[in-house]
């Protein structure tokens, strides 16, 4: 079996520099710790460059194992971007926070290694493995501020329910594997298409397919660990885990449900489409309750879940675009909101929504990003949330899945409530000091540059849309 | 009934009492030894099916590594015995839920059209590991950085915070 190596190159590169940065912080000495995040900087970026030595090649590996394609790539180079975002965004929390900065960065290079590896995947013991590894990064991170309770009980809760969804999932996949005889996602679909009716077994597997990554993605009703996992987690930490774990797993359930399940949509649609009800209509009603930034925003990514999900259910190609175009405005807002309250807590310490009250007097700046990421999640005119909900919500409603567009709909109007009672604070509420706040120059920049991103995506999607038809054209789709 | 069905029934018995074991033992030792049980039994299940090589690493890494490690620990970090129980009121409803889950798929395994079976044919050490280095060889990597990872993580969580 001839390979050809050189189409491993990103993943060696991002492998490789995990190791480096876990070697370098072996010899730093205390005071130069802070240097870290730059080298894992380094690697990321230096891994985004290798990317590009594989892009619009299209390979199948090992039979089918490992795929190279437009999907693939544009999935990488864009979760190794959430990649910089995310060691830049902790730089100074994990400095001030934090002990061990170096397997912090070891670590988070390590699970992005996994994403790289699970957009790739074309199969699925392949695809299972790169879970567990993130999995099981995200695990350690969670759990990272040791000598706080509220971080361990997070860690603990996240990795008892990571197990116990990784066991259902690794059930439905041994119940796939054995009524259709083949773990590749092409051997699946053609297996499929091949039988007259589909066996009974396969659907149970895919249930419990369908169960295992509803945990993961937080769907309804498997969410209820994450909102204490987002609030006791390491802030930066909360953010990833919003972000890269959201996207990253759609991303492998798009490639799974187009590639491998398409000619048993009629089974399997209805289930995806109520599941994305019930994570709508939770995941928002509950927001409203809280408050807790961190727990808001957990509810809050629950119901982008939900709206994530009618992009699976729908599977059309107008739906997988719409679906990315969602993930990538989604992944923007999120994180520039995320941003602006790991530098908010880096400042005071705190968390709560009530603390947030003038901030718009204290840092007018932050207030600006905060309330235009806010926005941007509840989907609001020129910013990226408009574009991406409307390209997507009309995608979906032209499968005829109306009254899930219509349930989309009225959750974003919730959603617009609780994302306004924290603009309210920020813009009408009475400071309990007057103190201006003084970000650092990459702050700044790290919320200048996330802040133009949901609104560029918002004004002027077409570059990105038109990398987003080139991702989906590779993925075939049930007509 | 054929001899090498009625072992499978024996040692699937097996297998399923050392799980119910597990969960069921309120001593954290025993229950480990449960495991041991379910553990060995499932090597047993790899002899049917013709690999001797994945039994003796069952038996290996399973049996020997992997629960001596467990009664280690739990030499090492028991504190006494774990008083007060950790039992959610919602046992009974866990109950009837687990229940049900198994009728249904005890239901889906009866009615399915299984495909054909074979004849197992022994799998030769040559084979085994060709295929795992070539075929296979990239979930093998990603497995062996989901160990490093897992250990480094360990080793995070565990080392106490005063030692920098």
């Amino acid at each position: 079996m001839n390979v050809d190596f050189a189409l491993f190159i990103p993943e060696f590169v991002m492998a490789g520099m995990a190791l480096v940065v876990l070697t370098v912080d072996l010899f730093l000495p205390q005071d130069r710790k802070h240097w870290l995040p730059y080298i894992a900087l380094v690697g990321i970026l230096g891994t985004m460059g290798s990317v590009f030595t594989i892009a619009g090649k299209s390979e199948e590996l090992y039979g089918g194992l490992f795929l190279v394609d437009n999907f693939a790539v544009f999935f990488k180079v864009f979760l190794l971007a959430v990649g910089a975002f995310m060691v830049l965004a902790s730089a100074e929390y994990v400095k001030k926070n934090l002990t061990r900065p170096g397997e912090f960065y070891g670590i988070l290079l390590f699970s992005i290694l996994a994403m790289m590896t699970m957009t790739a995947a074309g199969e699925l013991l392949t695809a299972y493995i790169s879970l567990e590894l993130f999995s099981f990064s995200l695990y350690i991170l969670a759990s990272y501020a040791i000598h706080r309770p509220k971080s361990v009980e997070a860690g603990l809760k996240y990795i008892l329910v990571g197990a116990f969804s990784s066991a259902i999932l690794l059930y439905g996949l041994s119940l796939i594997y054995g009524s259709l005889g083949t773990t590749t996602f092409s051997g699946i679909a053609d297996a499929l298409a091949g039988n007259d009716d589909i066996p009974v077994a396969f659907l149970a597997g895919l249930v419990l397919v369908v169960v295992g990554f509803g945990f993961k993605i937080t769907a309804v009703p498997f969410h209820m660990w994450a909102p204490d996992v987002y609030e006791g987690a390491p802030t930066p930490v909360t953010a990833y885990l919003a972000v890269a774990s959201k996207a990253v797993s759609f991303a492998l359930l798009l490639r799974l449900f187009a590639m491998a399940f398409g000619p048993a949509m009629d089974e399997w649609r209805p289930i995806i489409a109520g599941l994305a009800a019930a994570t709508i209509v939770l995941g928002n009603l509950v927001a409203m309750a809280q408050h807790n930034i961190k727990r808001m925003l957990a509810y809050s990514s629950i119901g982008q879940a939900g709206y994530l999900l009618m992009g699976i259910a729908a599977l059309s190609p107008l739906a997988s675009n719409g679906l990315l175009f969602h993930i990538v405005g989604y992944s923007a807002a999120n994180f520039a909101a995320f941003a602006c309250i790991i530098a908010y807590e880096n400042l005071t310490g705190k968390e709560e929504i009530s603390d947030y009250a003038g901030l718009s007097r204290r840092q007018p700046f932050m207030a600006l990003v905060l309330s235009g990421a806010l926005f941007s999640l509840a989907g609001l005119p020129v910013f990226a949330g408009f574009a991406t909900k409307f390209y997507l919500f009309a995608a979906v409603g032209n499968e005829g899945l109306l009254w899930l567009v219509i349930v989309a709909v009225a959750g974003s109007l919730v959603s617009l409530y609780y994302y306004l009672m924290v603009i309210k604070q920020i813009y009408l509420g009475e400071p309990e000091e007057d103190e201006p706040l003084r970000l650092s120059v990459s702050t700044v920049g790290l919320l200048g540059a996330l802040g133009a991103a949901v609104v560029i995506f918002g004004v002027y999607p077409g570059p990105l849309i038109n990398l987003i038809e080139k991702a989906t054209a590779v993925l075939p789709m049930p007509v | 009934m054929s001899p090498l069905l009625a072992i499978y029934i024996v040692v699937s018995v097996m297998a399923v009492a050392g799980g119910l074991g597990t969960v069921l033992a309120r001593n954290v030792v025993y229950a480990s030894l449960f495991l041991l049980l379910s553990l060995l039994s499932v090597a047993g299940i790899y002899v049917l099916l013709f690999s001797p090589f994945l039994a003796l690493v069952q038996v290996l890494i399973y049996g020997g590594a992997i629960i001596i490690v467990v009664l280690f620990a739990l030499m090492l970090t028991r504190q006494g015995d774990e008083t007060g129980s950790l039992d959610s009121p919602q046992k009974p409803l866990a109950a009837v839920a687990g229940l049900a889950a198994l009728g249904v798929l005890i239901a889906t395994i009866v009615v399915n059209k299984w495909p054909p079976s074979v004849d197992p044919e022994p799998v030769g050490f040559e084979k085994l590991g060709a295929t795992l280095f070539t075929q296979w060889a990239v979930p093998f990597e990603i497995a062996s950085v989901l160990l490093l990872v897992a250990l480094i993580g360990a080793i995070v969580i565990a080392r106490p915070e005063d030692s920098q």
